[in-house]
């Protein structure tokens, strides 16, 4: 039986059994809920099958040309496009959107430099431990997660991480320890066994827990007696010793830890911290694997990287990059920009307030496969193909691993993919030239 | 397991079973009785035969059967019970490294999520009915389940 | 009262599931949510009728609540979704999701609708 990969999560979970005519979706094994509903997605009442123009606030359905004709219109009348999403869209399409910024003089991000992004960006002077899934199913012994709750936003990772076996051994869950940090008792602390570890640590202190660790790597027994953060004593000295003494293990971080601080920088903290850790390690070392979201988060930097020589966000001007400070918050925020291209992203829904009414006031083009917050305020709609499903592709897993997207199905009305539409966009100006 | 609390847990195998444990599970299944022990019929256990007693109440010694229920509106798939039973870790070698079985699934295969949620195939293969010793006492499947779907019963 | 505020994504409420499978009524039965901890629940003298009005510096909306054991006392939490990022916050450029400070009040007020919050992210109020 052939397998598919799951476009879901960023898990990427590549052994989903699929039955189908070619038409329609018999049965999907193996596929969690989340999975599923990806597939399902395919006829969802949400679904957008042909292009879309608001005109007097309604949403009325028009011809490829007209929708396409207002799109080159809007970018046309503008001097400063915003190009934002591109983590639910393969590298493909994400390499097309960069053509097309520099076609337009726009500038361009994704989601991911509000997610993981950061970290990867800050651990490029200081360094980086990073982990595959592979590595961890078969050499794994310490699982920490650390504000994350997998079981509630990638369900198949715990499976995969905590309960495999692997290849060199036959026992799993026995010999991998669990360590969950969070305020917040939630679902992953159920698969917790008697050896594990659960620290509830109080709200927003992660902070304390750090700084007491990397002080306890540097000078032993300075841990007060009333422990941190909320922690016991006898805790810290237990997770220090599992820190110090695992052979092969990994830091699972969550948003939890990602989010800005007034007056520390939580991840260049953390990042010493590890370093503190991994020097002092004598039998294996311990490594981050970090969670997102979109199925493509990780892409984005790969191909900024490979294409244009930097990572992250990209700035045009006379159809060349330039060095820009601006991040794609700051960008809306400053209402640096006269319209926006919006690819596979609901921006509207996970925006803060001050960003999506900044975002609503400026003309908005949306480039998605089905409804969403975000549709209520484009101006223009442009469907195309649920990829994964009905179109394939290049998508990078959360631990940055390349993964090819398999074509399963034909769209309807032969929709386009992301890629396809988005050089579709290219050719309306540059006229074909390459 | 809550059984077996109130046994005198000395293994002392008067009854003719190899441990407590073990015993707890037959009571529970109906194929014993409580006073197949005889060290709890001694004084100094009263309080607990009498709870037993309590626990078991008129159902006590009828036969009863094995159920694992998979509660189909809590479950999300995560496919954990699929890979921590030792029947499927034994017979289907994806389950090794968190893959999703082959499909059609193989006979002693206990568990398979299709269409994002977990399906209980068959049962006889499962430890509880088809193992010796302690491994009669396997019940992983419910307790690692993150959803809290899976519940073991006798009925 | 003042709370800190925490966005989780969870599977039971997620947005993309609401967009996809529902409409207008069940996003806002599975989004315009809260969860507090039982002892809050008492601190604030609510009843199951009762809807909770949260507060930012800048804005407030208006959601149902529901008791839940493993929230910590003096923090509340909602699923990431348009509701919730009504009082998510900035800071030099990055975004707070987490440990908002907020303010929180019974109220009878119904629940925010979705169009409304579209509205008010329009502009129009
Ligand atoms: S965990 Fe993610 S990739 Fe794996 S089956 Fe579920 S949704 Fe798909
Ligand atoms: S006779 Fe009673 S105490 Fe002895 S092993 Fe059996 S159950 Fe346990
Ligand atoms: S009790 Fe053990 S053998 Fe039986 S189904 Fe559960 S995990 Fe498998
Ligand atoms: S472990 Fe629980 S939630 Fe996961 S697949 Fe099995 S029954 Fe479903």
């Amino acid at each position: 039986m052939k397998r598919y990969p799951c476009s879901g999560c960023s898990l990427l979970c590549d052994d989903i059994i699929v039955k189908s005519d070619g038409l329609f979706i018999d049965k999907i094994i193996g596929a969690c809920l989340k999975g599923k509903e990806r597939f399902d997605q395919v006829s969802a009442q949400n679904r957008i099958t042909s292009p879309l123009i608001r005109k007097n606030n309604e949403l009325i359905n028009v011809s490829w040309e007209e929708a396409l004709a207002k799109t080159v219109e809007i970018i046309k009348n503008s001097s400063a496009p915003l190009l934002y999403g591109f983590s639910n869209v393969t590298c493909e399409a994400q390499r097309a959107g960069m053509d097309l910024a520099r076609e337009i003089n726009g500038f361009i991000d994704s989601n991911a430099s509000i997610c993981q992004g950061k970290i990867l960006n800050k651990a490029k002077s200081q360094g980086i431990n990073l982990t595959t899934i592979t590595e961890i199913i078969n050499k794994g012994d310490l699982i920490i997660l650390w504000g994350a709750n997998p079981a509630e936003t990638i369900p198949r990772l715990l499976n995969k991480v905590l309960f495999s076996r692997g290849k060199f051994r036959m026992t799993g869950r026995e010999i991998k320890t669990l360590v969950i940090i969070d305020p917040v008792k939630t679902a992953s602390f159920r698969v917790m066994g008697v050896r594990d570890l659960a620290l509830i640590i109080e709200p927003d202190k992660d902070i304390e827990l750090i700084q007491m660790l990397k002080e306890e790597c540097c000078s032993a027994d300075s841990i007060p007696s009333g422990g941190v953060a909320g922690i016991d004593k006898s805790d810290l000295k237990r997770l220090l010793l599992h820190l110090t003494g695992a052979e092969n293990g990994v830091i699972i971080l969550g948003q939890g830890v990602l989010q800005p601080h007034a007056d520390y920088d939580l991840i260049e903290e953390l990042l010493d911290l590890l370093q503190l850790i991994n020097d002092r390690q004598v039998k294996g070392r311990i490594s981050l694997l970090l969670l997102g979201g979109h199925f493509n988060m990780a892409g984005f930097d790969h191909v900024a990287l490979s294409s244009y020589g930097v990572s992250g966000k990209l700035q045009f001007e006379n159809k060349k990059l330039v060095k820009s400070e601006d991040t794609i918050v700051s960008k809306i925020n400053k209402e640096n920009f006269d319209c926006s291209i919006i690819v596979g992203t609901d921006p509207i829904s996970h925006l803060p307030h001050s960003l999506s009414s900044k975002l609503a006031r400026k003309p908005l083009i949306l480039i998605d496969n089905h409804s969403s917050a975000t549709s209520r305020i484009a101006d223009v709609i442009l469907p195309t193909s649920i990829t994964g499903i009905e179109s394939s592709g290049l998508v990078y897993r959360i631990d940055q691993v390349p993964v090819e997207l398999k074509k399963i199905l034909n769209p309807p009305n032969n929709i386009p993919s992301d890629e396809e539409l988005l050089n579709q966009l290219i050719k309306k100006f540059n006229g074909g030239a390459k | 397991m809550e059984i077996y609390k109130w046994l005198p847990k000395t293994n002392c195998k008067e009854c003719g079973k190899p441990t407590c444990m073990a015993f707890s599970l037959d009571l529970l299944q109906g194929k014993v009785k409580v006073d197949d022990c005889p060290p709890i019929l001694k004084p100094k256990y009263k309080k607990q035969y009498e709870k037993l007693k309590e626990m078991l109440g008129s159902e006590e010694g009828q036969q009863k059967e094995l159920r694992i229920n998979v509660d189909e509106d809590l479950c999300d798939g995560c496919g954990i019970c699929v890979t921590v039973c030792p029947v499927n870790a034994r017979y289907c070698p994806p389950s090794l490294s968190g893959k999703a079985p082959e499909y059609p699934p193989e006979k002693h295969q206990l568990f398979q999520v299709i269409g994002g949620k977990c399906e209980l195939l068959n049962l006889e293969h499962c430890r509880r009915l088809d193992s010796e010793g302690r491994e009669r006492e396997c019940h992983v499947c419910e307790t690692y389940c993150p959803r809290e779907a899976i519940k073991i019963e006798y009925v | 009262m003042d709370f800190l505020l925490n966005t989780i994504r969870k599977i039971d409420n997620d947005q993309v599931k609401e967009y996809s499978f529902g409409n207008d009524q069940s996003l806002e039965e599975n989004l315009a949510i809260s969860f507090i901890s039982p002892k809050d629940f008492d601190k604030l003298n609510l009843v199951p009728s009762l809807h909770l009005k949260i507060s930012s510096k800048q804005r407030n909306i208006v959601v149902k609540f529901e008791k839940d054991d493993n929230i910590p006392e003096g923090t509340i939490t909602m699923p990431v979704s348009i509701w919730s990022n009504q009082l998510t916050q900035i800071l030099e450029d990055e975004l707070v999701y987490k440990n908002i400070v907020v303010s929180v009040e019974a109220t009878r007020e119904p629940i925010l609708k979705f169009e409304d919050v579209i509205q008010k992210i329009r502009g129009i109020e």
